[in-house]
């Protein structure tokens, strides 16, 4: 609507019935009640090769696309007849049309002695674009009121993701509708033949396919190419590095700029005025990009969301576009550091510079498309845009750019967590459990996501900083609500709660940060006998821990600890100690066990919509969920309401977001406790 | 083939007769084309009404007359009227004051753009009436008190409809001018426009001439009567190979996409016959209209869908792919039907509306009060015959009973 796209979010179990509304040469409109119950209750033969075709016949367009480009400078106001032009530029304001309205498309064709050579082919490419979309809105929406059809999906080549022609559409339904339906467009719209033709052949499983098993990627070559395919897939790594290094020089030209519709040509005619910002919108930027979808059946919704439906994973909303323009410095700005990392990472060979190389061009790519269409690939968050650079590195098979930064922090932070447990196992209950949520905000400071934090690392060493980090320590944090989760875990008075049953702990970041921060946060947890689940990425991201390096730094840390070493063991952690859990099992035999799973993804933040089956069965008995650091509980899920009791830590390293969203600044904390919903 | 016959037409054939005699002319002018209803006395008539006043009981028989002029040649039709001398007025009958400023019931968007040039030009000072009243009053006129004014039209059959005045509403009012309004008619005086839609005549005549080089609605239909649409219409057919899409009941022949062959062959905009895109775009327009309006009367629950304006023109073609239209879409369930003075709606509803605002004019007051009873107040119908383009100059011959 009026040039912006917004998305929407299905939720799957209300999602039928619905209209589809199929727009190829000609219109079907199908009423979907069901997997597979659905029936064909209308459509129009005016459709897109009527279009086309009467396009072709009076502009002498070769293509599709050329005819819609034209119709991007037309003014329909030389050919339709407006109401205006009938009542001699007086709105028929009794029946609610202005002015503005067409009355008859092409009608003022019959009354000027003028010939089809008289008229400008993009007045008559608009003009036969709005008639056609106005038409197939209106007729959609009488059908989808027929049926009591709450939602009208758009799909088929004829819109391909042009702004005009959704603009008149979304329009018509609305018109007519007075506001009470709105039209919405499928990205993926000109391939719902093909796909569901696709799906035909999989009668072996892809039926009960669901929303969250798909993960949409964006290849490389997605900034050059839009949605359309360009000569055969490229297979390996090879040839995509060098059609990258090919392509750098046409790179330039996806930032060139493109003539832009003149302004006040858009917004006029239509039914009334369907007000397209027509002078930020650019027809090749409008449409929308179509990516690869991934299938990972074992993704699922997080069982523990208070309101499924109203889940949005995303803090800040990059659709703002002053918030894109930050994000997209702070990224440039990292890129060149990043490729270093991932070049060192690879062992710095002249294969891994050229990597490298094609990487920074590809992803710079992917940023620069979407500074010009923020919405290209889908509703844009800032997970997305991390996880685009991570899916971006991997592509060019950058498999962990910070592989031996996080090993190196690993090792310096396990040698003094001995001291740390010592320290912390002197004091009373209640002081030990603030000594250790500011441990693990103190401990959070290690971000290689974070400007700020990667100067700092410049300055000192991984315990200097960390030293100071805790020092520097002070309540009240910028959000506190330790108090209350103080008294969740201890209670008031004589009365004491039960402990947590079972508690999810998303980790964040190597070193400090999950060996002096989360892991004794862990460890308190199991003492009070709360089975504790590691949830970690299951890919690199940054210098996040991994799930498959989870184990290794527990079985480390168990060795300087009984409590982690039987609950690792009680947990299946460690495997190779055999002969230690004779030991244990005289210690503490009824120990709770540690777990380590995996989320299901690679990003540094999380979207709770797709993660592992691991995580989601693991969920199903928890109580108690802990997301830690700035990805995780600040950037996505900041606003996420739980079933459970749920906490929420993190250090901000950014000065933007502290303002933003805490009215702080860079380094305070968050500490934000959210009982049961 | 270019004819600017109206005045022709006009002029010789009716007002030689009816100068002197003309009142209550009413005007309906759309984007298109000027649509005129007036009455004339029959000079034989044995009632003086220039008496009137001191008749109480007096009949007045005459014609009700329906031309119709095209808007673009405004200035030809205003040189034609100040010539004749038309006498104009609303209440030429007796009061020769009233003549003085010539008042004239007119609604169409263009009563209020040519409102300044007709007075200008003419002297003539329109009174407005609004376009929605105008064509429901005046389709309801006719729908009650002309006997086979409303025809459904199957495969070339023209079959008049009796309809019960008890039973005639609600129903859906489909007026085709150059675009389309839908109106919902729910009584006498309460009526709705529920919807409409911009391709009408308008865009038929339109992307006709740019496509065809027709000057003319006439000639543009004339040839869609010789054209075959399948030359550039894509048909269920062609995609599928010749066979049927039964699964969902379409036919090969069904059109799948209008002009949608126009994209696939190697062939400009020369190399198809004009009568061949004409059938195309006729199809098309008249097959969406039918399929708008099935919609909304299914909508709204209307038995009746009436079809009106003037681009159906009595055209046989165009009645027969509304129909199909309707007929397709609502399964048989919903048939279209049509009348007879189709283009004329706004204009007779016009002249209705002389009785409204004046009431001192007997002769109209006269036809608005008897006609909902149905009496003799209009008799013996239509003069012209049954063919295709007879209402173009069909006129109604009535006896007004004058009862003050």
């Amino acid at each position: 609507m009026e040039g912006q796209k917004m998305f929407v979010q299905i939720d799957q179990n209300d999602l039928f019935p619905y209209l589809l509304v199929n727009i190829g040469s000609g219109v079907s409109m199908i009423k979907v009640d069901g997997d597979g119950k659905f029936q064909r209750v209308s459509g129009t033969n005016v459709g897109g090769g009527t279009y086309w075709g009467l396009g072709k016949l009076l502009t002498k367009c070769e293509s599709f696309d050329e005819l819609l480009e034209l119709s991007q400078r037309g003014d329909n106001r030389t050919i339709d007849m407006l109401v205006g032009d009938i009542y001699g530029g007086m709105d028929y304001s009794k029946i609610g049309l202005s002015a503005s309205t067409i009355a008859s498309s092409f009608g003022k064709a019959i009354s000027e002695n003028k010939g089809l050579d008289d008229y400008r082919p993009e007045d008559i490419s608009l003009s036969l674009l709005r008639m056609i979309s106005y038409n197939i809105g209106q007729i959609s929406y009488l059908n989808a009121l027929r049926f009591g059809l709450k939602r009208i999906f758009f799909g088929g080549f004829f819109i391909r993701g042009h702004a005009y022609t959704m603009d008149t559409i979304s329009f018509a339904v609305h018109f007519w509708s007075k506001g009470e339906a709105q039209a919405m467009f499928l990205r993926h719209e000109g391939f719902l033949g093909a796909l569901g033709a696709f799906m035909s052949y999989e009668k072996h499983g892809l039926d009960d396919l669901m929303v969250h098993q798909l993960v949409e990627r964006f290849p490389m070559g997605a900034p050059y190419v839009g949605g359309n395919i360009h000569g055969p897939p490229l297979g390996d790594l090879n040839e995509k590095i060098s059609w990258m290094e090919k392509f750098v020089q046409k790179g330039t030209e996806i930032t060139a700029p493109v003539p832009m519709a003149p302004p006040g040509t858009t917004g006029l005619g239509g039914f009334e005025v369907p007000s397209s910002k027509g002078d930020t919108l650019r027809c090749d930027a409008s449409e929308l990009n179509v990516g690869v979808l991934h299938l990972v059946p074992s993704l699922e919704v997080f069982p523990l969301f208070a309101d499924p439906k109203r889940y949005e994973p995303n803090t800040i909303d990059l659709s703002d576009r002053s918030e894109l323009e930050y994000w997209y410095t702070v990224l440039s700005e990292q890129l060149s550091d990043l490729v270093d990392k991932a070049v060192a990472s690879e062992g710095g060979t002249d294969d891994a510079e050229r990597r490298g190389d094609a990487f920074a061009r590809a992803f710079s790519a992917h940023l620069a498309r979407l500074m010009e269409e923020p919405a290209a690939y889908g509703k844009l968050g800032l997970a997305n845009l991390l996880e685009l650079r991570e899916e971006c590195l991997r592509e060019f098979h950058f498999i962990d750019a910070y592989r031996s930064i996080k090993q190196r922090e690993n090792e310096a932070s396990l040698a003094v967590l001995p001291d740390l447990l010592k320290e912390l196992d002197s004091m009373t209950e209640e002081a030990r459990m603030l000594t250790l949520i500011e441990g693990v905000l103190a401990a959070n400071i290690f971000d290689w996501g974070s400007r700020a934090c990667v100067d700092l690392y410049h300055k000192g060493t991984i315990i200097e900083i960390y030293r100071m980090s805790r020092n520097k320590m002070q309540r009240p944090w910028r959000v506190d609500d330790f108090d209350v989760f103080k008294e969740r875990m201890f209670g008031s008075g004589d009365k004491k709660p039960e402990p947590h049953k079972r508690a999810l702990l998303f980790v964040d970041n190597s070193g400090a940060d999950i060996v002096l921060g989360m892991l004794p946060l862990a460890r308190e947890l199991l003492r009070r006998g709360t089975e504790v689940v590691l949830v970690a990425n299951s890919l690199p991201a940054l210098n996040d821990v991994t799930a498959m390096e989870v184990p290794d730094i527990v079985a480390e840390a168990a060795k300087h600890c009984d409590i982690l070493r039987g609950a690792a063991e009680a947990g299946g952690l460690l495997v190779d100690a055999m002969i230690n859990i004779q030991d244990s099992s005289k210690e503490s035999p009824s120990s709770v066990p540690l777990m380590v799973v995996e989320n299901g993804c690679g990003s540094p933040c999380i979207d709770l919509r797709q993660v592992s089956s691991e995580l989601a069965a693991a969920a199903k008995d928890a109580d108690l969920v802990i997301l830690e650091g700035m990805g995780r509980a600040l950037h996505t899920n900041f606003n996420a309401r739980f079933k459970c009791d749920a906490l929420k830590l993190a250090m901000v390293k950014n000065q933007r977001l502290a303002e933003k969203l805490i009215k702080g600044n860079i380094y305070d904390c968050v500490c934000r406790f959210e009982p049961a919903c | 083939m270019e004819r600017d016959g109206f005045e022709k037409n006009l002029g010789e054939k009716e007002l030689r007769k009816s100068v002197d005699e003309v009142s209550n002319l009413a005007l309906d002018i759309g984007g298109s084309l000027i649509k005129m209803v007036y009455f004339s006395r029959n000079s034989d008539s044995s009632v003086d009404c220039s008496s009137n006043g001191t008749l109480n009981n007096s009949i007045l028989s005459g014609r009700l007359h329906f031309e119709k002029f095209e808007t673009r040649m405004i200035d030809d039709w205003i040189k034609f009227l100040s010539t004749k001398q038309f006498r104009f007025c609303g209440s030429q009958c007796n009061q020769a004051s009233a003549n003085d400023t010539n008042i004239i019931k007119a609604t169409g968007g263009g009563a209020f753009k040519f409102a300044d040039l007709l007075k200008e030009k003419l002297g003539i000072i329109l009174d407005k009436e609004d376009e929605m009243d105008c064509l429901v009053t005046g389709a309801n006129f006719l729908l009650k008190a002309v006997h086979d004014e409303a025809f459904t039209y199957m495969n070339g059959e023209k079959e008049y409809v009796q309809i019960d005045q008890k039973d005639l509403y609600p129903y859906l009012l489909v007026n085709i001018g150059s675009g389309v309004s839908m109106i919902k008619v729910d009584s006498d005086s309460k009526f709705e426009r529920v919807s409409g839609t911009s391709v009408g005549g308008g865009t038929f005549l339109g992307l006709g001439k740019l496509l065809t080089k027709c000057r003319s609605f006439d000639d543009l239909l004339e040839l869609s009567h010789q054209g075959n649409n399948r030359e550039i219409d894509m048909l269920v057919g062609d995609i599928y190979g010749g066979m049927d899409y039964s699964k969902i009941g379409l036919a090969s022949t069904a059109i799948a996409s209008s002009f949608g062959k126009a994209i696939s062959k190697e062939q400009e905009l020369e190399d198809y016959r004009p009568e061949d895109i004409a059938r195309s775009l006729l199809r098309m327009i008249s097959n969406n209209i039918g399929q708008i309006a099935y919609l909304n009367a299914l909508r709204f629950g209307l038995k009746r869908i009436f079809f009106g304006g003037f681009f159906i023109r009595g055209h046989a073609y165009t009645m027969d792919t509304i129909s199909v239209a309707v007929n397709f879409w609502s399964k048989g369930e919903a048939k279209a039907m049509f009348l007879r003075h189709e283009g004329f709606l706004g204009a007779l509803g016009a002249f209705m509306s002389y009785e409204k605002n004046d009431p001192a004019d007997e002769a109209s007051h006269q036809i608005v009060k008897q006609f909902p009873n149905g009496s003799y107040c209009i008799e013996d119908g239509f003069q012209s015959s049954d063919s295709t383009n007879a209402s173009d100059d069909g006129c109604i011959t009535c006896r007004l009973q004058v009862t003050k």
